[in-house]
C-alpha cells in the first residue's frame, strides 16, 4: 500500500478526539503564563482543549489568508502568533515554544521546509502542519519525511484545517484514554463507540465520520463542499455527493433524536450544516 | 552499419582498384624489360658469332638447333617474335628471333638466333600471386589495426554514449564526462555536457513554472475560499447575499479543481514524475478505489461485477496509478445509469472497465480529449479521461474507448 494512502486513515483515526481533562505532566511542562491564559481559553465555549491554551504559530506570507487564519483560530480558542516571512518565523520558533506550527512552504525569503528542518533539529515538541499551494508530490513527500505531521494543499476548507490541527495536537500532547464529550454525547474514538446519555448509539461508518467531523468544528457552518471533500476526498465532485450528505445527515439526526439528543445538527439552507453547542 | 565496416569497405574497394592497376603495370613493365633484355642478348650473340666466323673462317657447329640454325640465302635481316611448338612440353612457346647474314669465304649464309621468352601465363601467375599475398597481408593487418583502434581509441566515445544513455533529466547533477586526450572526443563531450546543462536548465524552468503557476493561482483561491467560509459564519447575512456568496464559493472550488487537473496534466506531459516508479499492485488499487466509490455505486444501485483480480504489479508512480484507476472507475460510476452494470476485468495484459451509460452518437475516442464531456452542462471540467489517457501515454500503455449500442455499453480498456 502506498504511503500516502495511510495518511487519511491515520488522520481519520485521530480526528476529533477531544481530551476533556488535563494531566499533571502537561501542567508541569506548560509555562506559568500559558496556565494563566488557560483560564481565559477555558471560558471560550468552543475551546478545543479546555484548561489549556494551545499555542499556534501561523507562518503565511499572504496577508489576507494570514488574517483569516488568525481570526478563525483565535475564535476557536487557540493562542495564535503570526509570522509573515522566513526570518520572523525562524526567530519565533527559536525563541518560543509552540504546540503547533502552520507552515506555508513558499515564503518570500526562504523555504518553509527549512523551518521544518529547524524545528526537528531543535527537537521541538511542536506539531507541524504544512499548508502549500504547490501540489508538488516531491514537496509533500519531503515535508512528511522531514517530520511534518500533515500536509494540506491550498485551497483548503477551514473546517478541514481545524480537524487536522486538532488531530495533530492531540496526537502530540495527550496520551491515554481519549474520549470526546459534547453535551449529552460521549465518543470513544478508539473503539468507535458513541454514547448518548450513556446509551450506545449504532451508526454507519459514514454517519460516524460525519459526526466526528462536526465535533471537530462545533458551532460552525460546515459547507457541503467541505463535508464532501472530507468524506470522499478526490471523489467529492461526483454529482451525487451532496444528496448522500443530505441522506446521511437525515439518518444521523433521526438516530440522535431517537436517543433524546434533539437539535444537535442544524441545517443551514442551501449551504451546509452546523453542530449547535446548545 | 558500423563506421568501421564502412571504412573497411572503402579501403577494400580502393585496394582492389590499386591491385588491378598495379598488376597491369607490373605485367606490362616486366614484359617490356624481359623482351628488351632478350633483344640485347641476341644482338650480343650476333656480334660474337660474326666476330668468331670472321676469325675462324668457318660456320659454327649447330649444337642446339632450337637456338641457332643456318638457313639458305633467301632471308631478309629481321628481329621478330615467333611461336615454336615445343615437342617435349607439348605446348607453344614464344621465341624472339634474329636473322642476319654472314659471309664465310665470300659465300653468304644466313644465321637465325632464337631465344625463348618467359611465358606470359607464368608471369601473370607469379604477379597475381605476389600481389594477392601483399593485398591479403595489407588488408588483414588493416582489419586488426582497426579492431585495436576501435577498442582503444574509441573507448571515450563509448563511455560518452553510455553516460548519455543513462542520463535522466530529473537527476540534479549535470552529466559528468571523463577527460580524453583526443580533440574530437573532448569536443563532443563538451558539446554534450553543454547540451545536457541547457536541457536540464530548461527542464527545471518548466518545472518551476508549473509549480509557480500552481502557487500563484491556488493562493488567491485559498484566500477567496477561506474568506467566503468565514463570511457564511455570519448569522446576520441576508439570504440574497448568502446565495451570491455560495455561488462564488462554488465557482472558486471549481476553478481550483480545474487548475489542479490542468497542473497534473502538464506535469505528466513534462515528465515530472520521472523515475519515481516502483511496482504498484494494481489489483489493490482497483479494490481500494471501488471501496471508495461504494457510496456512489450504492446510490445508483450499481452492483459491480468484479472478476477475481489476479495480482498485477506495474512499475508506476503510485500517485499516477491511483489517478489512472480512479479516473476510469469514477467515469464508469458517474456516467452510469440507475441500476446499471459495471464490470471490471484485470489481467496481466489489460484493465478493462465496462459500464452501461447514456447513448453515444459521436466517436467515443473523442471523449478522451480535453474538456470533452458527454453532458455539456455538467460541473466537472471533463479532464478525467484526458488525465487517464495522458498517464497511459506516459507509461506506453494504450487507452481505448469502445461503445456498443446493444445495451449501451461503454468499454474503457487500458492495454499495458
Amino acid at each position: 500500500m502506498p504511503w500516502f494512502r495511510l495518511l487519511p486513515r491515520l488522520y481519520a483515526v485521530s480526528t476529533g478526539l477531544v481530551f476533556a481533562g488535563w494531566r499533571w505532566r502537561r501542567l508541569q511542562i506548560c509555562s506559568r503564563f500559558s496556565f494563566l491564559l488557560a483560564g481565559l481559553a477555558a471560558s471560550c465555549r468552543s475551546c478545543p482543549f479546555p484548561f489549556y491554551a494551545v499555542k499556534i504559530l501561523i507562518v503565511e506570507d499572504e496577508a489576507p489568508l494570514r488574517t483569516t487564519l488568525l481570526e478563525f483560530l483565535r475564535h476557536d480558542g487557540y493562542v495564535c502568533e503570526v509570522a509573515e516571512n522566513y526570518a520572523q518565523a525562524h526567530e519565533k520558533i527559536k525563541l518560543y515554544q509552540y504546540d503547533c506550527v502552520l507552515v506555508d512552504l513558499t515564503l518570500p525569503d526562504g523555504s518553509g521546509l527549512d523551518l521544518v528542518r529547524t524545528l526537528k533539529a531543535d527537537k521541538s515538541i511542536a506539531g507541524v502542519l504544512i499548508i502549500s499551494a504547490r501540489g508538488s508530490l516531491d514537496d509533500k513527500v519531503q515535508g512528511l519525511e522531514l517530520g511534518a505531521d500533515d500536509y494540506l494543499q491550498k485551497p483548503f476548507h477551514l473546517a478541514e484545517l481545524n480537524a487536522r490541527l486538532r488531530a495533530i495536537i492531540r496526537r502530540r500532547q495527550f496520551q491515554g484514554q481519549r474520549h470526546i464529550a459534547f453535551r449529552d454525547l460521549t465518543i470513544f474514538p478508539d473503539q468507535s463507540l458513541v454514547l448518548v446519555k450513556d446509551q450506545p448509539l449504532t451508526l454507519t461508518r459514514r454517519e460516524y465520520d460525519l459526526l466526528l467531523f462536526l465535533l471537530a468544528n462545533p458551532n460552525r457552518v460546515l459547507t457541503k463542499e467541505a463535508i464532501a471533500e472530507h468524506i470522499w476526498g478526490d471523489d467529492a465532485d461526483m454529482a451525487d455527493s451532496f444528496d448522500f450528505i443530505y441522506t446521511h445527515f437525515k439518518n444521523l439526526r433521526k438516530k440522535l433524536q431517537e436517543h433524546g439528543a434533539d437539535n444537535y445538527i442544524r441545517t443551514i439552507y442551501g449551504l451546509g450544516y452546523k453542530l449547535e453547542t446548545a | 552499419m558500423k563506421l568501421l565496416a564502412r571504412t573497411n569497405r572503402y579501403y577494400l574497394g580502393l585496394s582492389a582498384l590499386l591491385f588491378v592497376l598495379g598488376t597491369g603495370l607490373l605485367y606490362g613493365g616486366l614484359q617490356y624489360a624481359l623482351a628488351h633484355e632478350v633483344d640485347e642478348q641476341l644482338q650480343q650473340q650476333r656480334v660474337y658469332l660474326t666476330e668468331r666466323i670472321r676469325a675462324t673462317g668457318a660456320l659454327p657447329t649447330i649444337t642446339m638447333p632450337q637456338e641457332l640454325t643456318i638457313d639458305g640465302p633467301t632471308r631478309s635481316e629481321s628481329l621478330r617474335d615467333t611461336i615454336i611448338f615445343d615437342t617435349i612440353e607439348h605446348e607453344a612457346v614464344p621465341f624472339r628471333v634474329i636473322s642476319f647474314p654472314v659471309a664465310v669465304r665470300g659465300q653468304p649464309h644466313w644465321l637465325t638466333l632464337r631465344k625463348s621468352l618467359l611465358e606470359t601465363e607464368d608471369i601473370l601467375k607469379v604477379i597475381l600471386m605476389v600481389m594477392l599475398a601483399v593485398m591479403t597481408l595489407l588488408f588483414g593487418s588493416l582489419l586488426l589495426l582497426n579492431q585495436w583502434l576501435s577498442r582503444w581509441l574509441w573507448a571515450p566515445f563509448r563511455r560518452t554514449l553510455k553516460a548519455l544513455r543513462g542520463y535522466q533529466l530529473q537527476q540534479p547533477q549535470s552529466l559528468e564526462l571523463p577527460e580524453t586526450p583526443i580533440d574530437e572526443f573532448s569536443e563532443l563531450n563538451q558539446a554534450v555536457a553543454q547540451l545536457t546543462q541547457r536541457v536540464a536548465a530548461d527542464y527545471r524552468a518548466l518545472k518551476e513554472f508549473t509549480e509557480n503557476a500552481a502557487h500563484e493561482t491556488q493562493t488567491p483561491l485559498a484566500i477567496m475560499q477561506a474568506q467566503l467560509e468565514q463570511l457564511v459564519q455570519d448569522p446576520e447575512l441576508p439570504e440574497r447575499t448568502l446565495a451570491a456568496v455560495q455561488d462564488v464559493y462554488r465557482a472558486a472550488r471549481r476553478l481550483s479543481r480545474l487548475h489542479q487537473a490542468l497542473t497534473l496534466l502538464s506535469k505528466i506531459e513534462n515528465r515530472q514524475f520521472g523515475s519515481d516508479g516502483r511496482p504498484v499492485q494494481l489489483d489493490g488499487v482497483v479494490q481500494e478505489k471501488l471501496r471508495q466509490l461504494q457510496d456512489f455505486m450504492e446510490a445508483k444501485a450499481v452492483n459491480p461485477q468484479v472478476d477475481p483480480l489476479p495480482p498485477v504489479a506495474l512499475v508506476m508512480h503510485p500517485a499516477l496509478a491511483e489517478s489512472l484507476v480512479g479516473n476510469l472507475l469514477q467515469n464508469a460510476v458517474k456516467h452510469n445509469v440507475q441500476g446499471g452494470q459495471l464490470q471490471v476485468r484485470l489481467t496481466a495484459a489489460a484493465l478493462e472497465i465496462t459500464n452501461t451509460g447514456p447513448e453515444l452518437r459521436t466517436d467515443p475516442m473523442l471523449l478522451l480529449g480535453r474538456f470533452r464531456k458527454h453532458n455539456a452542462a455538467s460541473d466537472s471540467p471533463g479532464l478525467g479521461l484526458s488525465i487517464a489517457e495522458q498517464i497511459c501515454t506516459y507509461y506506453g500503455f494504450r487507452l481505448t474507448y469502445a461503445y456498443a449500442p446493444v445495451g449501451s455499453l461503454h468499454t474503457l480498456r487500458v492495454t499495458f
